[in-house]
């Protein structure tokens, strides 16, 4: 039972990472909040659901929710962010708010207000061990996550980009001047991050056999939250904290029973975690 | 080798350099003295292209780098020791030294010059797995000095790299950059230790609120009664 509601609150979470990530990074290198990450969330489902129709192969689908979604990181980042950086904080903000509003009704001119089945048969098959249960979707949620956690933790550690990468989100300025070329590391970052969000659009709109024109509302907001509580610009505490929200609410909703709307848990984690750690969990000052 | 023609930088509506010409030939070694806030970090920043200029010309081995991206200066053999260290808080040293090595794409190459760094400054090799934030301030400066050879470059802008060593580590700092001139680096130095700058260096600008009011050799120099009064606190 324990082993099962772990395994269900370690999925949840594990797809929550994969949106967040990219927020936090965009975050980490332009001090931004990329509010429209959440479309590109909801366009890389449409893209995996589109082309599932197309070709009727799930991993074909995936591939392309991914591209459909990176392709649209970095034209945002290119035609909406860096023209207007150099204005106050507030304006990108703005501007990141207004296109993802734009994206959301875009989605409900181009494929209709109501909700689409995403019926994939992904080939992977239901895990059964005694009372333990993971369905297949499950399993291909923790499996895919886990596949690119591991992609971006190698590329970020073992890499001369992903040096660059991490160096720029600790000094662009210094970065630039022993050679690294600024403004790809951040598209890079654009890129990295909505594929990531692509996979996720992808991973829940089978998970949950749909895909909705406002599917990106919610995690928008929650992921904001989750990373906050994992400290602003920090990718480990972006993972552990999307577990966190992830293993609570299926604890407090699944295990205790508690009559809670279930999307306030990641706000009560940061709400907390805040109240003690001012920058998160594993947050720099 | 360097060149500048008239260069006016300002910050919003201040002017931090009003049309300064300074040239640096291969090999040479020259400082630039001033009192704090006369600009020498500013012509140094120009220099490497992280501050722009709003008049003059910069020239580079005879190429007109003035409107170069900085990533591009890097790759033509430029470096920078920034002022106040600037060390990648959060990467290791191993790391930062790599990131000084970013424009080299031979592994060989990388290794052999992070050899360099650790016999010239043997307590980083000692700390090469820690973060740059943990380091002492003193660790951290000879990070930042190792880190700006990394790529082996042709032309070092230093600034204020003495400040807050200890006096053994100043002598080292300063038999460093007399090493680095015996090879043929070109090295343009801003120091608040003029004393030693000027030992070191060939020739030397007098920088006063973002004009150049005196150039000659710094044997000349040290021995200007003007300048030993205001900056040789003789
Ligand atoms: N980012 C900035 N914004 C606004 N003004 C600046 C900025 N950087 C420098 N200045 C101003 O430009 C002038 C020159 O500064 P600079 O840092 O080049 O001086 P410096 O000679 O290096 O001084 P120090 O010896 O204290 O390092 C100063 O008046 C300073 O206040
Ligand atoms: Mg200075």
């Amino acid at each position: 039972m324990i082993w099962q509601q772990l395994a269900n609150g370690i999925s949840v979470g594990s797809v929550y990472a994969l949106i967040s990530l990219g927020l936090t990074m965009v975050y980490g290198i332009l001090r931004i909040l990329h509010v429209a990450h959440a479309g590109i969330y909801t366009l890389g489902a449409y893209v995996g659901l589109l082309s599932f129709r197309l070709v009727d192969n799930f991993w074909l689908s995936l591939f392309a929710g991914m591209v459909g979604a990176a392709v649209a990181g970095y034209l945002v980042e290119r035609f909406l962010y860096t023209p207007i950086l150099h204005l106050s904080r507030i304006a990108p903000l703005i501007a990141s708010i207004g296109l993802f509003t734009a994206m959301e009704e875009a989605f409900r001119i181009v494929a209709g207000p109501h909700t689409l089945v995403y019926n994939a048969r992904v080939g992977l098959g239901d895990l059964a061990i005694g009372s333990f249960r993971l369905t297949e979707t499950q399993v291909l949620i923790l499996l895919v996550s886990f596949l690119i956690l591991l992609f971006l933790w190698l590329f970020l550690t073992r890499s001369r980009m992903g040096l660059a990468m991490r160096a720029c989100a600790l000094d662009l300025e210094t970065a630039s001047s022993f050679g690294v070329n600024v403004s790809a590391i951040i598209a890079m970052n654009f890129i990295i991050g909505s594929l990531m969000a692509g996979a996720a659009g992808v991973l829940i709109g089978v998970y949950d056999n749909q895909v909705w024109p406002t599917m990106g509302s919610i995690p928008a907001y929650k992921a904001l939250a989750i990373v906050v509580l994992g400290g602003l610009g920090s990718i480990p505490g972006t993972v552990l904290a999307s577990i966190i929200v992830g293993l609570s609410e299926t604890f407090f909703i699944g295990v205790l029973s508690i009559p809670f709307p279930r999307d306030a848990v990641a706000f009560i984690a940061m709400i907390l975690v805040l109240m003690f750690r001012p920058y998160g969990l594993l947050g720099k000052a | 080798m360097l060149e500048a023609r008239a260069l006016e930088v300002s910050y919003g509506e201040s002017l931090a350099l009003r049309g300064v010409n300074f040239t640096v030939r291969e090999g040479e070694l020259v400082t630039v003295i001033g009192a704090n806030g006369a600009g020498k970090s500013t012509i140094l920043r120009t220099i490497m292209g992280l501050v722009k200029c709003r008049k003059g010309e910069i020239y580079f081995q005879g190429e007109n780098i003035t409107f170069t991206a900085p990533h591009h200066r890097a790759r033509m053999g430029i470096s920078l020791v920034p002022e106040g260290r600037r060390v990648f808080g959060d990467l290791t040293v191993v790391e930062n030294l790599r990131m000084g090595a970013y424009v080299k794409k031979n592994r060989k190459e990388i290794d052999s010059a992070m050899e360099e760094a650790f016999h010239l400054f043997p307590v980083l090799r000692e700390r090469r797995r820690q973060v740059g934030k943990t380091l002492s301030g003193g660790e951290q400066q000879m990070l930042a000095i190792a880190r700006s050879l990394m790529s082996k470059p042709r032309m070092i802008l230093m600034d204020e790299v003495s400040l807050g060593l200890m006096p053994l580590y100043v002598e080292e700092t300063f038999n460093v950059i007399g090493k680095l001139h015996e090879q043929g680096v070109t090295i343009f130095l801003v120091e608040q230790n003029a004393r030693k700058a000027l030992q070191a260096a060939d020739r030397g600008y007098v920088l006063e609120t973002g004009e150049i009011v005196m150039s000659d050799t710094s044997g000349n120099l040290a021995a200007d009664p003007m300048i030993k009064k205001a900056y040789l606190g003789a």
